[in-house]
């Protein structure tokens, strides 16, 4: 109906776009490939289950090993990773998270300016500022100073 | 053909499960794909998406409540997948939005499943124009011809705001047809 209102339109109701032939014939075959490959993928690892177990136990030794005698291998911690790093990370990765469910997530209240804020204020600099933005330094009248 | 309600307990138990299956994509498998062809352009990347929104469904039938219907559900799924797919295609290529449109549509006149003439070639020029919710009411209205409530169902809008959308969506074009 509502084409009828519409009376003639310079829009083509023909898009041009094609499909390759037999395509949608072979499309439930194909998905069920694609449903197949992705298992398989997990399936094919099992035969070799035994040596990752094996060459686990061997780095865990050789780890433990290195800790006994140097106890020099500091572990990784959240400040060694790059914030380059971290950024890509959250770029490239979809959380699906809205700004609310982030905030409920963050501790918001335990936050002070300064873990957000690398620089803190010194004191000169906030004078400097003072110094330099307020026109008439003596006009702030600062009880304290008295 | 079944019933929608039927092919949903088919497919959610175990015994009928792959039956099912096969009738679920036999019967939503061409609108589904001129859905998703329509944003992403190109067959091959329609074809990878349609595989994937069918293989998505099945994995999450358990999770179907029936609160929607199964078809605005599964709408929904090759909408998203179709959108998130641009927008990995973007990030991976480094270039915007906006930008990947221009691509996709210079690509379009290489494409061998490609045959339409200039004008429906300025056709998809103008529709690469509107933004991103204007260009999925303006094709499911005028070329799937769905009813705008099924249309709100699947994009979880308003009745009214669908409306405007698509009048603003036919103007742009039209006047973008018009121009030299």
């Amino acid at each position: 109906m509502d084409r009828l209102s519409e009376g003639k339109s310079v829009i083509p109701k023909e898009e041009g776009f094609v499909v390759p032939e037999n395509y949608f014939e072979s499309l439930h075959e194909n998905i069920l490939k694609k449903m197949d490959a992705e298992e398989t993928k997990v399936i094919r690892l099992n035969p070799y289950k035994k040596y990752y177990y094996a060459a686990a136990s061997i780095a865990a030794i050789v780890l433990v090993v290195l800790g006994l005698n140097w106890n020099t291998a500091e572990a990784l911690t959240f400040d060694d990773l790059a914030a380059s790093d971290i950024e890509t990370y959250f770029e490239n990765n979809e959380f699906d998270l809205s700004t609310y469910e982030i905030a409920e997530v963050i501790p918001v209240d335990e936050l002070e300016i300064n873990d957000v804020l690398e620089n803190r204020f010194a004191e000169e600099n906030m004078l400097e500022y003072l110094d330099e933005n307020i026109d008439d330094f003596e006009a702030l009248n600062l009880e304290d100073d008295e | 053909m079944l019933g929608e309600e039927t092919l949903v307990n088919q497919l959610q138990s175990k015994d009928t499960q792959s039956q099912a299956f096969e009738v679920l994509v036999d019967t939503y498998k061409q609108r589904l794909y001129w859905h998703i062809r329509r944003i992403v352009l190109d067959h091959d990347d329609t074809d990878d998406v349609l595989q994937n929104t069918f293989i998505k469904v099945y994995k999450n039938i358990d999770g179907f409540k029936g609160d929607s219907k199964l078809y605005s559900w599964m709408y929904r799924i090759a909408t998203n997948e179709a959108l998130s797919f641009l927008k990995v295609k973007s990030k991976k290529s480094g270039i915007e939005n906006s930008e990947l449109q221009d691509s996709m549509i210079n690509n379009l006149q290489s494409d061998v499943y490609f045959e339409g003439d200039e004008i429906q070639l300025k056709l998809q020029k103008a529709i690469a124009t509107l933004p991103e919710k204007q260009k999925l009411v303006f094709n499911m209205k005028y070329f799937q011809e769905l009813k705008y409530e099924e249309i709100s169902k699947i994009l979880e809008t308003s009745v009214g705001g669908l409306k405007a959308s698509y009048h603003l969506a036919v103007k742009k074009i039209e006047s973008f047809l018009k121009e030299d």
